[in-house]
């Protein structure tokens, strides 16, 4: 069976090393491969990036980094615009930009709505990531980035194997794997573990009882009137609702016997924590 | 594999020297074609990185063939700081310095030359060699106030331990994570370091992340939410310069709650009783309204370290930048001791150098073969730090730097007339005080300058610059702790020499006697006798080797087997054989035998008015991923990924203060003014500010008196020197002074 590569990137493990955006630039800056790719100038492209996101506010504060190749789409925008078969999907599935064809051709640049593809004003053609094709077709089993990846956040494969690691992580992973922009319809054969959401936190603290915690104390988050998820502070009185949609409304009502309820609203344009919700105990009439 | 026949020869060597790299020990492999090296990846046969690298690694070659690299020796041509050099050779390089190095100390005495290192990766051998050949004991991290990196560590641990301990990642065996002997920790705490951007202290940041992958899970002390902190179990978001005091709470609680191990302390374990007693005074309450972490979240903290054996300990340099350093690291050294987490497969366990090489000769029976016994007792004596600091005087032989600087200065008790400056970015990066240094390197009538770049330092004050070599351009030795490992020179490049050559050779026409090595290889040899391999051998194993199971240099519990004390006895190498919790040394040197807790000389605390001024604290040195220090802003890769000097800023205090992202901004404080680029990111507490270290644009102007933009962007020019713990050593407040932000308004920049 034909080979088709793909990637998958764990952004729960990356810790932002760096690595494989230098791994790339060592590989491809000053360096030719006729038939591939022409050089990668020493400064000015990313064509595997590394993106810092820090969520949240004080002392609720999340951090991750999500890795943006080139997505090697299915059915990739860039092959659309370009003339002269400047740009052609392989067999295997990488999408190669033909340096001597594809010059001139800035429409390309602008094809791609992951903005992975960089111009190249010297030499006045579109240029991206290759998935290292060069080295594949010399019997490399990955690509540079990958295998300098010291957290294994990047996994690399052949999707047509059933035995590779990643078509083993595909199936077992099932339901945790995204790709960036669905909505694009592009259909990236690179796909993400763990791509940040927008979450929800916040620390229940009883009125009466400031020094303890509140532990176990029910909270339901809903749209919409229906209740979409529920939890239990911890043994510290914390609750976090993670994985949330972005720019949704939200609200969060706090319940526990004894006590009057508390209703919070949150729109998720941003990460938030709530800080400390206060509940007061329903006063008790004597007999 | 089909690419590698493009090359001439691949060279296994390991990363460890000023010239691109950083304290950790990986192996590379460097691709070299035509005598020139084409590529580096890490070396997937070396037990150290598992064929990992990092960024510095990976632009090796951006660092060796950069043009502004200095690849000859210069001499000054016009005034200091005009930057006007002529190229001399070797020859004239060595006869002008021993001519003139000669004059001086003829003249105000031999101690009157200092010797300055930077941060230490294979240096300490090359220049005690060429102090003491010349016959200076003033052998010193100059601007380092307080020495305050991992010497306060090292020494707090030597004193209750008589031996060294490091988180065990399982480094010290061949086969790692796979040998059966090893478990992970199920408890890690990471104590004021970030490691996965940098490997400090022989440590390789991404072993960490191995143990968390195995099973180990985080308690993070650290004021930022780091990586590893945002995935920790328990993130203590510590108020920077209070670690002391978390230590001695953690502790309460422990022994309080009985879940210290108790036959471990009763056997191996000397003053826990008094330890006991002290601890009293930090209780948790106290302890929360001193350090600003909720009371319940170390409390949980220290019972779940206490209650997951095994359990490790890993810090870093802001333990030795607290107010009273030696008694922080001691406190959190007690940690390990009282929960019998010593030694142990998964634990702290002891670290000694591999296979007992030393890499150069500093035992006093070493030193006084080749030097003699007069100039021995001369660095007991006339070291600049000795008579005021029995600590300083007795542990490790360098001088007292916040001392050195003043001595300079005011010329007492003894004139200082020249500086040795080998690999250390004094201006641009290490010194406290930059102002103060720079008038007293002025003052100085001779200065060398041994470096690979133009920095601020050799800018403004070198008479000579001799162009050093990277680790990929020499031969050299490592034995800090494991494994044992060779650099093995694959290239030249110009007439650069490795400071082990430069330092041999001038050593030699000080003193011939105290240099009985025909070259550097035949010193190797010399020092690699006890491992019974010679260096040549060891290049040729993939240049390193794993002590032998069963040697003093391997893991694990040899306190019961007998192999830590020169007796032969079971226990630790102290006087009493045990743990000391209440420490003779101390007590020795004339400090308190037990650890306390006292505030930072400026602090919300200690100084309110000042705090009402000033209401935010700053915290200097947190590491970037792709530099090493003051090295590495040339480097095109890596600038362009950390591109300016920033000031981390939280949102809500940007907000109050009317600062967008991006914004250039003055730090103020009571010293000066330093301009950053604002970083507004919710990281940082409220309540504090983060700037990087070692920041100067080396594509700005060098010469006098721009000196690669230092005047305006280095930070440390709000750290006062003279902080210095009573000790000696530790207390440079690098992370605990006071500041605040103000927007540069149109017309000021
Ligand atoms: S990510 Fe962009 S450049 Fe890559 S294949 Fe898809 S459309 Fe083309
Ligand atoms: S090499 Fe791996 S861990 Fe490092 S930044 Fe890239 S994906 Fe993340």
């Amino acid at each position: 069976m034909v080979k088709k590569y793909g990637m998958i990137v764990d952004i729960t493990r990356c810790n932002g090393c760096y690595n494989c955006f230098l791994a790339c630039r060592d590989e491809f800056c000053g360096n030719d491969y006729p038939g591939y790719s022409v050089a990668q100038p020493f400064s000015g492209q990313f064509w595997v990036k590394v993106i810092e996101k820090e969520r949240g506010q004080y002392p609720k504060v999340k951090v991750a980094y999500t890795v943006i190749p080139c997505m090697q789409c299915e059915k990739p925008s860039c092959v659309d615009v370009s003339s002269n078969k400047a740009v052609y999907q392989r067999l295997d599935g990488i999408v190669i930009i033909d340096p001597e064809k594809a010059k001139g051709q800035k429409q390309i640049v602008n094809a791609c709505p992951y903005r992975v593809i960089y111009w190249n004003e010297e030499k006045n053609i579109p240029q991206k990531c290759t998935f290292c094709a060069h080295l594949l077709d010399q019997g490399w089993k990955e690509p540079r980035c990958v295998e300098s990846c010291p957290t294994k956040a990047l996994v690399f494969g052949d999707l047509n194997d059933p035995d590779s690691e990643i078509s083993r992580i595909i199936a077992t992973a099932k339901g945790k794997l995204e790709v960036l922009h669905p909505e694009y319809g592009l259909m990236p054969k690179v796909q993400y573990i763990g791509i940040p959401k927008r979450f929800v936190a916040g620390e229940v603290v009883f009125r009466d009882k400031k020094d303890e915690c509140a532990a176990g104390v029910k909270v339901t988050l809903s749209s919409k009137g229906n209740a979409d998820k529920v939890t239990k502070t911890d043994n510290y009185g914390d609750f976090e609702f993670e994985g949330l949609d972005a720019d949704k409304d939200y609200t969060v009502s706090i319940e526990h016997s004894g006590y009057s309820a508390k209703k919070v609203k949150v729109k998720t344009n941003i990460d938030t924590y709530l800080g400390e919700i206060l509940l007061g105990k329903i006063a008790v009439k004597n007999k | 594999m089909a690419g590698e026949q493009k090359w001439d020869k691949v060279v296994r060597t390991t990363v460890w020297s000023a010239g691109a790299g950083c304290h950790g020990g990986c192996g590379a492999k460097l691709f070299v074609k035509d005598g020139k090296v084409m590529k580096v990846e890490g070396d997937e046969d070396h037990p150290w990185n598992q064929g990992r690298s990092c960024p510095r690694l990976l632009s090796l070659t951006q660092y060796m063939y950069h043009p502004d690299r200095v690849t000859y020796p210069l001499k000054r041509a016009g005034e200091r700081g005009e930057g006007k050099w002529v190229r001399i050779s070797w020859e004239e390089a060595f006869d002008t310095i021993v001519q003139r190095l000669t004059e001086i100390g003829d003249k105000y005495g031999r101690e009157s030359v200092l010797f300055c290192q930077g941060t230490g990766r294979d240096i300490g051998g090359p220049i005690s060699l060429l102090a003491y050949s010349y016959g200076s004991p003033n052998w010193v991290q100059f601007g380092l106030s307080g020495q305050s990196c991992y010497t306060p560590r090292l020494v707090a641990m030597f004193a209750t331990m008589g031996d060294y301990a490091v988180a065990d990642a399982s480094q010290f065996l061949e086969k790692r994570y796979n040998d059966p002997q090893w478990t992970p920790p199920r408890c890690i705490i990471v104590w004021g370091q970030n490691p996965p951007p940098t490997c400090p202290d022989a440590f390789f940041g991404h072993w960490i992340v191995d143990c968390m992958k195995r099973g180990s899970q985080l308690i993070v002390v650290d004021p930022r939410v780091t990586w590893l902190a945002s995935r920790g179990k328990y993130h203590l978001q510590i108020r920077p310069g209070t670690d002391g005091a978390l230590a001695l709470g953690m502790m309460n609680v422990i022994i309080n709650e009985g879940l210290y191990d108790k036959d471990f302390v009763d056997k191996w374990t000397y003053g826990f009783d008094q330890l006991k007693e002290r601890v009293q005074e930090y209780t948790p309450d106290n302890v929360a309204e001193i350090t600003w972490i909720p009371k319940e979240d170390f409390i949980a903290a220290a019972r779940f370290y206490a209650t997951s054996k095994p359990a490790a300990i890993h810090w870093g340099m802001p333990i030795d930048m607290n107010p009273q350093a030696t008694v922080v690291a001691q406190a959190i050294s007690h940690l390990w001791c009282i929960t019998g987490n010593v030694d142990i497969p998964g634990g702290n366990v002891i670290a000694r150098p591999s296979h007992g090489v030393t890499a150069y000769p500093y035992s006093t029976a070493e030193l006084e073969r080749l030097y003699g016994q007069e100039f021995i007792k001369n660095i007991l004596s006339r070291k600049i730090g000795a008579s005021r600091y029995p600590m300083v005087r007795d542990f490790r032989h360098w001088a007292q730097p916040d001392l050195a600087v003043d001595q300079v200065l005011s010329g007492d008790p003894y004139p200082i007339k020249a500086a040795w400056i080998q690999t250390t970015n004094i201006l641009g990066g290490q010194a406290a005080d930059t102002r103060k240094h720079y008038e007293a390197l002025k003052q100085l009538e001779f200065i060398v300058v041994v470096d690979l770049f133009h920095n601020p330092t050799s800018m403004a004050v070198a008479d000579i610059f001799l162009p050093a070599a990277t680790f990929a351009e020499k031969n050299s030795l490592r034995s800090w702790w494991t494994p044992l490992s060779a650099l093995v020179k694959a290239v030249q490049v110009g007439e650069c020499k490795s400071d082990w050559e430069i330092n041999l050779e001038l050593a030699r026409r000080f003193n011939p006697k105290g240099v009985p090595w025909k070259d550097v290889k035949e010193l190797f040899d010399s020092r690699l006798e006890v491992s019974g391999l010679t260096f040549d051998q060891l290049a040729e194993k993939g240049s390193w080797e794993m002590a032998r199971e069963g040697h003093p240099s391997k893991p694990y519990r040899r306190y019961e087997k007998g192999l830590l004390r020169p007796d032969g006895k079971p226990g630790f190498s102290t006087s009493t054989g045990k743990l000391e919790l209440w420490s003779k040394c101390y007590e020795g040197w004339g400090l308190d035998p037990l650890p306390y807790f006292e505030e930072p000389p400026e602090s919300p605390v200690r100084t309110p008015e000042l705090w009402e001024e000033y209401p935010l604290i700053l915290v200097s040195g947190a590491r970037s991923s792709v530099f090493f220090h003051s090295e590495h802003r040339m480097i095109p890769w890596l600038r362009e990924l950390d591109p300016h000097p920033v000031v981390e800023i939280n949102p809500q205090t940007a907000r109050e203060l009317n600062i967008e992202d991006g914004e250039w901004v003055y730090i103020e404080s009571k010293r000066g003014q330093v301009k950053r680029k604002a970083k507004v990111t919710p990281i940082v507490p409220p309540w504090l500010v983060m700037a990087p270290h070692g920041w100067w644009l080396p594509e700005t102007q060098g010469t006098e008196p721009y000196l690669f933009g230092i005047w305006d962007y280095n930070i440390n020019q709000l750290i006062p020197t003279g902080c210095q713990s009573q000790s000696g050593y530790g207390g440079g407040a690098y992370k605990t002074m006071l500041c605040r932000i103000t927007k540069i308004k149109e017309g000021r920049e």
